[in-house]
């Protein structure tokens, strides 16, 4: 029979699950009622990879790939693309770009990928040996009896290279010969299908896509080793349907003499048995996998004997992985040059990884050996989910260990990954982000290894369950810093003193992120906090735990929707005493961890904070400042928001500070650094006003240059708080010519109210927020052409989503990978001579490395340049040299503030050049040491918090309602600086508000709300 | 599976192979000769179906392998409906219109088979 098209429906575990057999079935009832049965053929393949987009279709010739198919979209793929010949471009495969992918083959996901193992995964039908055969199976069988010695066979793997896939990478060709030369006349073979490592299937899907390529590197190996009296493939109940294929596939190899008696008419005998294990994750080990064959209890014994000397049966055996035997044949048929020629010097040939986690291309991949990890997550995993940030990925599962960002460009191979405290494993690679807790990821593992440990031996059956004890305690709040040793001496112990493999990896998870991500457990028992907001026990709300300042947004909505404006200010003012400033300019963290997000969209936070702030502005009482004030007296240096805010703080602990300030207007950066249209100063300086109120003394155009002094006039402490108002250089020729104005120093001007001349084509250099709001300020001003060139990808830009939006919006044209080399012109600036880059690899910080392409270089038209790099301290503390760190920032313990002479503290830009929300954390933080370094006891006068009770119908608002949005002033009326966001009303904010989720709420209360209903309902019941 | 027993030899086993290869080739989209019809509304009301049952039938009995049968949109011209383009394997093309499942077995027999275009039946391409 021909056909003209197939249509091939995966039929792996992962797309059954996800409903293929149901599509199949609708395929072959549309393809029946149109007639087109004796045209096209419906067959189901083993897994091709792309396990989340399951069920997968592929339509051949045509090579399209159809992912997520329902049985409701058959009709149309039949009506539309077998009858007609037109590919239903709205149901197609598309890039994470919205890219239509017409060809499967041209799919970024199988782009970088070198497929050996799974050449025929998801193309064949895996219940066809004449598939297999016609992509050449058992061709390397047969040539390998009727053309090698046994001997030339173990000759031929050894030089390729190849190395065992499952986890410890032990030369095969070695393990085979120790086997041949083992004493005996009975030996046996088994294949280790024991994949246990949550999240793996590998190997799984080997066996259900492409089972004969395991059966004939088995039969391979059993010729090579000689005397072989059995083979046995080991696999877990787990794995129905691929016990079913390879049944299916026994019997077909058997009825072909593939298998069995005198195969292939060589006299040569083989054959083949089944072997189920329960399970247990200890069964992966080869000595425990033996016992379990033997049909014993599957616990480890020591080693040696090797079972190449004393295996199943107490015979000699040889024991590979799927993906071990996978790879034979192809090194058979196209030689052991072929297959050392791909990978690494110590590691040849392909690897296949289970891709899961949090990236954009889940599934099935396999690459060469010395693929980078950047490669891996970015290039064929499409990167992270929801422009969120990469932390580490975690290989080798339960065993395994964490590789941070700073090693995206490590190429992976066995050595380099243990190198780094990583394995690879049978293959598992999991993928995490930013929300990721790395001591929660580490205890989940240790949950799995204790409840897989046989208990054999006392460390691993005592010592892991005492190091998950820690584990618990950590993330509860309760650890110790104590713990963190005793965790690394535990796991040393275990690792040195357990029998078999389980215990001696088990310990790595922690081990490893101990080493990477030790700041995190500190976090957890020094702070009580986890960073990624995972420990439910650590937080009240996500909202609140992201906020640097721990504002508590979960408490502020729930008053906001009860109409309880002032109220909501207050809570506001516990923490951060900008609400004003920081509803316009905040890059709102709160709302990025918003629960609500993963439900619709998250709740508008930073617009509700508006409306109580701007509600405050006016009418809000004066803060009285402290009645009977303390004696000692505070000097802070800058009147920005770490400034101020600690100014604010001191006064409620009973201080009266001074702020010197060498500029003559306060509000450091969010005045001269934040132009108007953003947060007009009339809004800032109200709000600066109140805090002045609250009994703080500020001394304008009064620079301070020397701490010294500051002593020597009696204060007895003094906080830094001098911001970054000095521009980076570009550190190119021609930068000092008129006509080049740095970002900083441009912002400032124009926020001051200079004279700002620039000319009409304006180029900015830059991908952060001020490279942005020096480009909106220059269009402004009325230049008729901005251009922002930027090094890196739009991806790495680290301005504010929505404000390049707004640029872009507004006529400002962003060039990427692009960098200036030379300013060019003789007296003013006439153009901008830059170079192309393109990225190479991945940096340090996690980014991909720009580099720039040679001869690439063209010129720029430009009258203004305006580099804005990046910023650092402006000159004026040179005498207090000991406070600076080698890149020229305040030196600050982060936790206290403090710097390294006594009584100085410093915070905001001055440490690190950050947000104002940041800024307002240190400051805060540093009034409280402060009270402390005076000997007092360090706490605000703030309430202790309870859950704010609401009497609105909550319920009403749990059906899918979008985030509200502000009104925006119209494009065209963006001419000068008036403030574009015009806020929500009122009425607008108690609605919004009303959509938050009250995570804040302990999950007693719900039960016992819960447990109320029941018996209100029970009493109903009972009364009717 | 193709036949029964045991193979004996690298060669019997090569055997298999070809068979087997044969349908799997016309599904990863290699071919000696490609047919695509013109499958728009127009095409199917003109008897385009018809014509492609036709290619498929006279493949099959003629017993050849390699032939891929396509289809594809409106090719831009109503008046010579059905219509074909029957392409080898290095691009070169021809287009055959005002097609019966007649002129289709003949054009099997002669120009996939004794490589002739068959003349009387080729059309221009109809300008776009």
């Amino acid at each position: 029979m021909i056909y003209r098209a197939y249509v091939v429906v995966c039929e792996g575990t992962a797309c059954v699950a996800s409903g293929s057999i149901k599509v199949r079935n609708a395929f072959l009832d549309e393809i029946e009622k149109r007639g087109l049965s004796e045209e096209v053929k419906v067959m189901k393949s083993g897994c091709g990879g792309t396990c989340e987009l399951g069920p997968v279709v592929v339509i051949y010739p045509d090579m399209v790939l159809y992912p997520k198919v329902r049985p409701e979209d058959v009709p149309l793929i039949v009506e539309e693309h077998l009858l007609k010949g037109r590919p239903v471009e709205s149901l197609i495969l598309h890039e994470i770009t919205g890219k239509v992918v017409t060809n499967m083959m041209a799919y970024s996901f199988f782009a970088k990928q070198h497929k050996i193992v799974l050449e025929n995964s998801g193309r064949i039908s895996p219940e066809s040996i004449d598939e297999y055969i016609a992509q050449n199976g058992y061709e390397a069988l047969a040539r390998v009896l009727t053309e090698m010695t046994p001997e030339e066979v173990i000759e031929e793997i050894k030089r390729s290279g190849l190395r065992g896939r499952g986890g410890a990478g032990f030369p095969t060709g070695m393990k085979w010969e120790f086997t041949r030369k083992a004493p005996g006349d009975e030996k046996y073979v088994i294949c280790n299908a024991d994949e246990g490592d949550p999240g793996a299937f590998m190997d799984e899907s080997v066996m259900e896509g492409d089972p004969h390529r395991v059966l004939e590197g088995m039969a391979i190996a059993a010729y090579a080793i000689g005397d072989v009296k059995k083979g046995y493939i080991y696999i877990r109940a787990e794995y129905p349907l691929a016990i079913e294929r390879l049944e299916i596939a026994m019997s077909q190899a058997r009825e072909y003499g593939l298998l069995g008696e005198n195969i292939l008419d060589t006299g040569f005998n083989f054959d083949l048995e089944i072997r189920i294990g329960a399970g247990a994750f200890v069964c992966g080990e080869e000595t425990a996998l033996i016992k379990s064959v033997e049909g014993g209890r599957g616990e480890p014994r020591p080693k040696p004997p090797f079972p190449a000397n004393k295996g199943v049966w107490g015979k000699p055996t040889n024991i590979n992985n799927v993906e071990t035997y996978a790879n034979i044949a192809p090194i058979i048929r196209n030689g052991a040059d072929w297959y050392a020629s791909i990978g690494t010097e110590t590691s040849k040939g392909t690897k296949v990884f289970s891709l899961t986690g949090k990236v954009n291309n889940i599934g099935l991949v396999e690459v060469p050996m010395g693929t980078t990890v950047g490669e891996m997550v970015f290039d064929i995993g499409g990167g992270i989910p929801d422009g969120k940030k990469f932390k580490a990925v975690q290989t080798g599962g339960p065993s395994g260990g964490c590789i941070p960002a700073p090693y995206l460009d490590v190429p992976i191979d066995y050595e380099s990954l243990k190198e780094l405290g990583a394995i690879m494993g049978s293959g598992g690679m999991i993928v995490l982000d930013e929300d990721t807790c790395m001591v929660n990821i580490a205890k989940y593992f240790l949950e799995f290894t204790v409840e897989e440990s046989c208990g054999q031996c006392v460390p691993c059956r005592i010592g892991l369950r005492q190091m998950l004890n820690i584990m618990e305690r950590i993330t509860n709040g309760n650890g110790e810093l104590k713990d963190l040793d005793t965790l690394e001496t535990l796991g040393e112990l275990i690792i040195s003193t357990s029998l078999c493999g389980l215990g001696q990896t088990a310990p790595n998870p922690v081990l490893s992120t101990l080493r990477y991500f030790r700041d995190e457990y500190v976090a957890h028992i020094v702070d009580k906090k986890c960073p990624a907001t995972v420990c439910a026990a650590l937080y009240y709300a996500p909202c609140e735990n992201a906020c640097p300042a721990g504002v508590d947004p979960a408490r502020y909505l729930s008053l906001v929707a009860e109409n309880k404006i002032p109220d909501a200010y207050y809570v506001h003012m516990e923490s951060n005493p900008f609400p004003a400033a920081c509803a316009r300019v905040c890059p709102a963290f709160c709302e990025k961890k918003c629960n609500r997000q993963k439900f619709d969209e998250a709740v508008a936070i930073r617009e509700v904070k508006r409306v109580f702030a701007d509600w405050a502005l006016k009418d809000a009482p004066s803060w009285e400042p402290p009645k009977d004030p303390r004696k000692e007296r505070v000097a802070i240096i800058g009147a920005g928001p770490a400034g101020l805010a600690c100014a604010f703080y001191l006064t409620r602990l009973g201080y009266l500070p001074t702020v010197f300030e060498a500029l003559p207007v306060a509000g450091g950066m969010m005045r001269v650094g934040i132009p108007d249209y953003r947060l007009p100063p009339d809004v800032l300086d109200r709000e600066i006003e109140r805090i002045v109120e609250a009994g703080v003394k500020l001394e304008l155009n009064h620079k301070v240059d020397n701490l010294q002094s500051l002593f020597d006039d009696g204060y007895g402490a003094v906080f830094v708080g001098v911001g970054a108002h000095t521009s980076y250089k570009l550190n190119v020729p021609g930068e000092d010519m008129p006509g080049v104005y740095h970002g900083i120093d441009f912002l400032r001007d124009v926020n001051l109210g200079k004279e700002v001349k620039i000319g009409n084509k304006v180029v900015v250099v830059g991908g952060g927020n001020t490279a942005i709001d020096a480009a909106r300020t220059a269009l402004r001003l009325g230049s008729e052409e901005v251009n922002i060139i930027y090094r890196r990808t739009k991806d790495d830009m680290p301005a504010f989503p929505e404000e390049i939006e707004d640029a872009l919006e507004e006529g400002v044209k962003i060039h990427f990978l692009v960098t200036p080399v030379k300013v060019l012109g003789d007296e003013r600036v006439v153009g901008v001579e830059c170079v192309r880059m393109e990225t190479r690899g991945f940096d340090r910080g996690g980014r991909r490395r720009p580099v720039a392409v040679e001869g690439s270089n063209f010129v720029v038209e430009a009258d203004t340049l305006i580099p804005c790099i990046g910023q650092g301290l402006t000159a004026g503390l040179e005498a207090q040299q000991e406070l600076f760190n080698k890149w020229g920032f305040v030196q600050v313990d982060e936790r206290t503030m403090k710097t390294s002479i006594p009584g100085v503290f410093s915070g905001g830009d001055a440490v690190n050049p950050a947000t104002v929300v940041e800024a307002v954390a240190h400051g805060r933080k540093a009034a409280v040491e402060i009270d402390k370094y005076f000997g007092y006891e360090g706490v605000l006068p703030v309430p202790e918090r309870e859950v704010v009770q609401t009497s609105y119908d909550e319920e009403a608002y749990l059906v899918t309602l979008p985030k509200s949005q502000p009104e925006m002033l119209p494009l065209d009326e963006r001419k000068g600086f008036v403030e574009i966001c015009k806020g929500l009303k009122l009425d607008q904010a108690i609605e919004e508000a009303k959509r938050c989720l009250h995570c804040d709420r302990p999950p007693e209360e719900i039960e016992e709300e819960e447990e109320e209903k029941e018996k209100v309902e029970k009493v109903e019941i009972g009364s009717g | 599976m193709a036949e029964k027993g045991k193979i004996k030899t690298l060669d019997q086993l090569r055997k298999i192979r070809e068979e087997a290869k044969k349908a799997m080739d016309i599904r990863e989209g290699k071919y000696e000769y490609k047919i695509v019809v013109s499958m728009g509304t127009s095409g199917i009301v003109a008897g385009a179906r018809e014509v492609l049952r036709a290619f498929l039938d006279a493949i099959a009995e003629n017993g050849l392998s390699g032939v891929m049968v396509t289809q594809t949109g409106f090719m831009g011209s109503k008046t010579i409906e059905p219509v074909v383009i029957v392409e080898d394997k290095a691009g070169n093309q021809v287009m055959y219109g005002n097609l019966t499942p007649e002129k289709a077995k003949e054009i099997v027999e002669r120009h996939i088979m004794k490589g002739e275009t068959v003349k009387e039946y080729a059309v221009r391409a109809p300008v776009e």
